[in-house]
């Protein structure tokens, strides 16, 4: 198609009408800008959903006793009763070329009282230094700061807060059932109020030093129900998960290595649904901008069928006349699709490095409890926007394929002679 | 038309004596098996072992308690918990925590939590005394078993009972109305757990059971067990001792 003068008369074709070209030619290209900005949003979103998701509290992998979930008892500790150098698996876990962080945690639940109100929540031990490389629930203060170890700090959601009617620098009990079946009891003093904006987080975990929660419910130093690590990237959890599943077998310590995606499995399956979406939005969106192209040729050839008659009369084969216009048409298409890039890529960079804000629009909503900040971020894709570009000059051929079949099948004599 | 208007009425007018007459006793007797039990006013002194899956535990109390509406409770041992305390006031529930000199009041959402560690809640220790406000009672069977004559009972909740069973049923032997055991279902007739009595014998003048356990049907092999070693009935209390000031002051 491309060899021959048919390529040659169908770029010329379409300098015929310069303005009919270019708004066609636009129109294609502000689809592909549609097309590859929505699904970078909704890749963006994705992103978003995910990064908030694991980021605020459960991190990207999590190891525990293979008895720990679901049920959380106190008892199921890592490596059983006799508990684990929680130090070297910490380390063994970091070393991991993906995990960027480990943390070792405590969890119980207990009763959080001051004054007259007393609210249950969850108790989670933490190591103060490295926690904030794994999740953002401490990061997330607005008042005071983060509990110090070897304390009895704690630091408590802005609800627990309000419900407790407390504040930084008062004193609340902690009473939770120790794991020899005693009533562990002790004061705390908050250290620090978060907001993590999931209101559920806020009214019910409270974070206390690590060491302070394992004498508080009778567990020693060893024995801790999870270790939470970071990955670099999300979508590379899944394999490091299986990665440390074999290199942590040979301690014998009986864990299970979960990623998010096992973790949180309506967050997966919203990213593979979102990813199914993809294909449907370039559907719809070169479906609709099928019929203008159709439109335009259909115009194009309709004003030249004098033109065509000659040629025909001439000898030109109709095959012939059917390539010239299917040139015409895949030429307008990769002028489109250098228009679009043109117009896509700044976009898609600007939206990429500064997202809009559109806070004050909306607020943060949730999804999936994830916390999802109000910004046009877009995630690049360079595999779809190729498929994009694919997509755009089928659209621009199919559209020709009815016109240049009329158009082979103009009636050289009657159309010359006028009728 | 008129034949079987008077026919029915005739039915009626024999019929609901009858059933009001066993719905009056069914209850009566829980009623009185409820004050044998608890005398005006009591004190006691007993052992609650709790056993579970993952620890064995005993602790001794001494228990008070006044009409249906008051009762206190403190740990005497082991030392690690000694001088812990429950107060029940009418609806409220309060925890004395000697390591902290602290008093937590147990909000009613928390009722279902366990007290001290047991299988017994708190919930319990508020209920107990309800069960004829709460639930219609009916007998469900009267005759012998093992050979002994015994009631059952069926109690199911009052339609604007606020309580957590869907029905317990409830044996109780007839010759001195000493209770057996009451089954506990939840709301889908599912049995949740047994409580047994056994070892009577008389104490403070009545004959009481001076032995309970209980046990969950989802935790099998677990229970608590609660034995009474002395209890003294009808002492001389008022309202004034439960207060919040005893609950922390008496060690």
């Amino acid at each position: 198609m491309a060899s021959g003068p048919w390529w040659r008369i169908g770029w010329r074709n379409l300098g015929r009408n310069r303005r009919r070209t270019l708004i066609t030619a636009a129109g294609l290209a502000f689809g592909y800008l549609a097309v590859v900005v929505l699904i970078g949003l909704m890749d963006g979103l994705t992103a978003e959903m995910i990064e908030s998701g694991t980021g605020v509290l459960s991190g990207q992998l999590q190891v525990h006793d293979l008895e720990y979930r679901p049920e959380r008892k106190i008892y199921d500790t890592i490596g059983g009763r006799d508990g684990t150098d929680v130090d070297r698996l910490v380390r063994e876990i970091a070393a991991d070329p993906v995990v960027e962080a480990a943390a070792p945690r405590v969890f119980a639940g207990g009763l959080v009282s001051s004054g007259e109100s007393t609210v249950a929540g969850i108790l989670m031990g933490v190591d103060p230094e490295l926690e904030p490389r794994v999740s953002r629930l401490m990061s997330g203060m607005v008042r005071g700061r983060a509990p110090m170890a070897g304390t009895n700090e704690i630091l408590i959601g802005s609800e627990m807060a309000r419900q407790l009617e407390v504040d930084v620098g008062d004193e609340i009990i902690l009473v939770a059932p120790a794991a020899d079946g005693s009533m562990g009891n002790d004061l705390y003093t908050v250290s620090g109020v978060y907001q993590s904006g999931m209101a559920e987080l806020d009214a019910s975990y409270a974070v206390v030093p690590i060491g302070s929660l394992q004498i508080l419910v009778a567990l020693d130093p060893g024995r801790i129900h999870e270790i939470a690590a970071s990955a670099t990237d999300p979508w590379l959890a899944p394999e490091a998960a299986d990665r440390l599943t074999a290199s942590l077998s040979p301690l014998g310590l009986d864990v299970e290595v979960a990623p998010w995606t096992e973790l949180r499995p309506e967050m997966l399956d919203y990213a593979q649904l979102a990813d199914g979406w993809r294909f449907i939005v370039i559907f719809i969106v070169f479906a609709i901008a099928i019929f203008g192209v159709a439109n335009t040729m259909l115009m194009a050839t309709y004003e030249r069928r004098r033109e065509l008659a000659v040629m025909l009369a001439l000898g030109t084969t109709p095959f012939s006349i059917v390539r010239s216009v299917l040139s015409e048409a895949l030429a307008l298409g990769i002028l489109s699709l250098a228009f679009g890039a043109a117009i896509t890529f700044p976009v898609m960079f600007w939206f990429h490095n500064a997202p809009p804000d559109l806070s004050w629009l909306y607020g943060d909503y949730t999804i999936f409890g994830a916390l999802i900040r109000p910004r046009l971020r877009v995630e690049y894709h360079f595999a779809m926007a190729l498929w994009t570009g694919v997509a755009l000059l089928i659209t621009a051929l199919l559209a020709s394929l009815y016109p240049a079949a009329r158009a082979a099948r103009v009636p050289p004599a009657d159309t010359l002679s006028g009728l | 038309m008129h034949r079987t208007c008077t026919l029915s009425l005739v039915l009626a007018l024999f019929s609901a004596p009858t059933l009001a007459r066993g719905q009056e006793s069914a209850s009566e007797i829980i009623d009185r098996v409820d004050r044998i039990m608890r005398g005006e006013s009591s004190h006691g002194i007993a052992t609650m072992d709790v056993v579970t899956e993952n620890w064995d535990r005993s602790m001794t109390m001494e228990i008070w308690s006044l009409g249906t509406d008051y009762s206190l409770i403190r740990i005497t041992a082991p030392n690690k918990e000694a001088g812990t305390a429950t107060l029940k006031a009418v609806d409220d529930i309060w925890n004395y925590l000697p390591r902290v000199d602290r008093t937590i009041k147990i909000p009613a959402s928390l009722m279902m939590g366990a007290w001290m560690g047991s299988h017994f809640t708190n919930d319990d220790l508020v209920k107990e005394s309800r069960l004829i406000e709460d639930y219609d009672i009916e007998i469900s069977f009267e005759g012998e078993r093992e050979g002994v004559e015994v009631w059952e009972f069926v109690l199911t909740p009052k339609p604007e009972a606020a309580v957590v069973w869907g029905r317990i049923t409830y044996e109780v032997r007839k010759d001195d109305l000493m209770p057996t055991w009451a089954r506990y279902y939840d709301e889908d007739d599912t049995l949740v757990r047994t409580l047994t009595f056994s070892d009577y014998r008389v104490m403070g003048g009545r004959l009481v059971p001076a032995a309970m356990d209980l046990y969950p049907e989802d935790k099998p092999g677990e229970r608590t067990s609660v034995r009474y070693s002395e209890i003294d009935f009808d002492i001389e209390i008022d309202e004034g001792f439960f207060s919040l000031r005893s609950l922390r002051s008496r060690r």
